[in-house]
């Protein structure tokens, strides 16, 4: 069988915008609490965040949101520059980060178009209360490395050895294996899956929205802006840089018009 | 005699000591620098070779020799999450109390015992073998891996059947080329830990570096992307 290559749609008309994800997110992978003073440094750490933009006068304002998180591209920006190969693409279509490899250069970081990079500026810390309700298979980062949405590649293992253990394969769409911010959407605004499978909920969305389906088959990208009716696209996709993530445009319906963001 | 040679005259007695002392004391500092440089060094490439030190005193001693073997217990007897889960486990204080409430009246150890369980509290065993919090050791998934039937071959061609001479050696001692094994689950823990039925306090006998692991990997044919363990 093929290796897979993970991935996520994203539908952007699906997203409320209730952070949900990323209270997941910071809970499944012992992300520091962040506090105001680390927003006003601009230093947080949010693997995932909602973007939110705000359409129109008021009062005729509208709110637009975007879950962004790191998009395991597949020409990435980020690891070509790191000197020791503390990340780097593996053969399941991750951007890994390997957190004892890292020096802590920040390279990859001002490499990244989505920002989603985060450097641990300082140690982490949780309230006593909290130490209790960190997860035992993440790795906790001290002060000085890089870190970034991994797809909760601990959830894969986890469910790869499973499947491994039971000699089943892995279920698409699998709660034990779906990242942590797609179990918490509560409006599944976020699929996660295998490209490589064509017969998964992620690459049937991606043939829809996008024109084409599949790993590494670009050869269609500009199709979809010939049809209305496709809303997908990757997020800053003029860069080249082949994003695991598709988005799927909002749909606004008192306008009738599709708006790409 | 040419003028303005070096000429030795022997230097006065307080002189002399004082030279003496400076010289020991010179001679003690390299000492200990190259101690600990070797020390460093040592551990760094491999187990350290200068204050290696003995395995780690427990708060009750507790002879694997007795209760593997001569008792014959299984090591999942009592480390019953080995082939379940991540971690191997230590039984809790009732397991060991469920024979000790009747044997070992007498003896010091299993007074203390007693008194532990007694008081509703828990061992405090001193950890012998630690990986590094940035490393995700699976037992489950190593044991699975060397267990069941198994060929004993030179040179892994499929994994999920055979067994290299290195590993088989380590559970089988006389283990040949070519023969068929049947492993148990509690079989395949020496390949890492070492025969601990035979040790009377345990020590760790593999370095359990990376390079440990990753050689291991590499030969049995086992992934040997960063993800495997590193996340
Ligand atoms: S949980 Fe779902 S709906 Fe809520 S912000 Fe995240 S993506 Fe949007
Ligand atoms: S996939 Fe996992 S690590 Fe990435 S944003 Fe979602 S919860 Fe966070």
């Amino acid at each position: 069988m093929a290796n897979p290559s993970w991935g996520m749609v994203i539908d952007n008309d699906k997203c409320t915008g209730c952070n949900a994800c990323v209270i997941a997110c910071q809970s499944e992978n012992n992300i520091p609490i962040n506090e105001e003073d680390h927003f006003t440094q601009r230093r947080p750490i949010q693997w995932i965040r909602i973007e939110r933009y705000w359409e129109g006068e008021f009062p005729n304002v509208k709110a637009r949101f975007i879950p962004v998180l790191c998009q395991h591209c597949a020409d990435a920006p980020c690891e070509p520059v790191c000197p020791v190969y503390a990340t780097y693409h593996n053969d399941q279509g991750l951007n890994v980060q390997v957190y004892n490899r890292c020096i802590g250069t920040r390279f990859c970081a001002n490499g990244c178009p989505y920002q989603v990079r985060h450097f641990n500026f300082w140690e982490p810390e949780w309230p006593d209360s909290l130490e209790n309700q960190l997860n035992p298979d993440v790795t906790v980062r001290t002060r000085g490395i890089m870190e970034k949405c991994t797809f909760c590649v601990q959830r894969i293992q986890r469910t790869k050895r499973e499947s491994e253990k039971n000699n089943t394969s892995i279920k698409d769409g699998d709660r034990q294996l779906n990242p942590a911010c797609v179990n918490g959407c509560a409006t599944d605004a976020l699929v996660f899956g295998d490209f490589n499978n064509p017969e998964s909920k992620v690459s049937k969305m991606k043939k829809k929205e996008l024109g084409h389906g599949g790993h590494g088959d670009h050869s269609d990208h500009d199709g979809h802006k010939e049809h209305d009716e496709k809303r997908g696209y990757h997020l800053l996709e003029e860069y080249g840089t082949h994003p695991s993530v598709v988005y799927l445009k909002k749909v606004d319906y008192e306008s009738k018009t599709v708006e790409k963001h | 005699m040419i003028p303005g040679d070096f000429q030795f005259s022997k230097p006065p007695k307080n002189k002399l000591i004082l030279l003496g002392v400076l010289g020991s004391i010179g001679f003690i500092v390299f000492a200990v620098i190259a101690l600990i440089a070797t020390f460093h060094i040592s551990s760094w490439i491999d187990k350290p070779i200068v204050f290696a030190g003995e395995a780690p005193d427990q708060p009750i001693e507790f002879p694997h020799t007795i209760h593997v073997q001569e008792l014959g217990l299984d090591c999942t007897f009592c480390h019953t999450n080995v082939t379940k889960g991540a971690s191997a486990s230590i039984p809790a204080v009732n397991l060991c109390m469920s024979c000790h409430t009747q044997l070992g009246d007498g003896s010091t150890e299993i007074e203390k015992l007693r008194e532990i369980h007694a008081k509703k509290d828990v061992i405090q065993w001193t950890r012998v073998h630690r990986m590094p919090d940035h490393v995700r050791f699976i037992h489950e998934a190593h044991v699975k891996r060397f267990s069941g039937t198994r060929l004993v071959v030179e040179k892994i061609t499929d994994s999920t059947n055979q067994i290299r001479l290195t590993e088989a050696k380590t559970i089988k001692a006389g283990a040949k080329i070519g023969e068929t094994l049947d492993i148990a689950a509690s079989g395949t823990c020496s390949i890492c830990h070492g025969d601990v039925s035979k040790m009377h306090k345990v020590e760790q006998v593999r370095t359990l570096k990376m390079s440990d692991c990753v050689d291991c990997h590499r030969e049995n044919d086992a992934p040997t992307d960063c993800t495997t363990c590193h996340y």
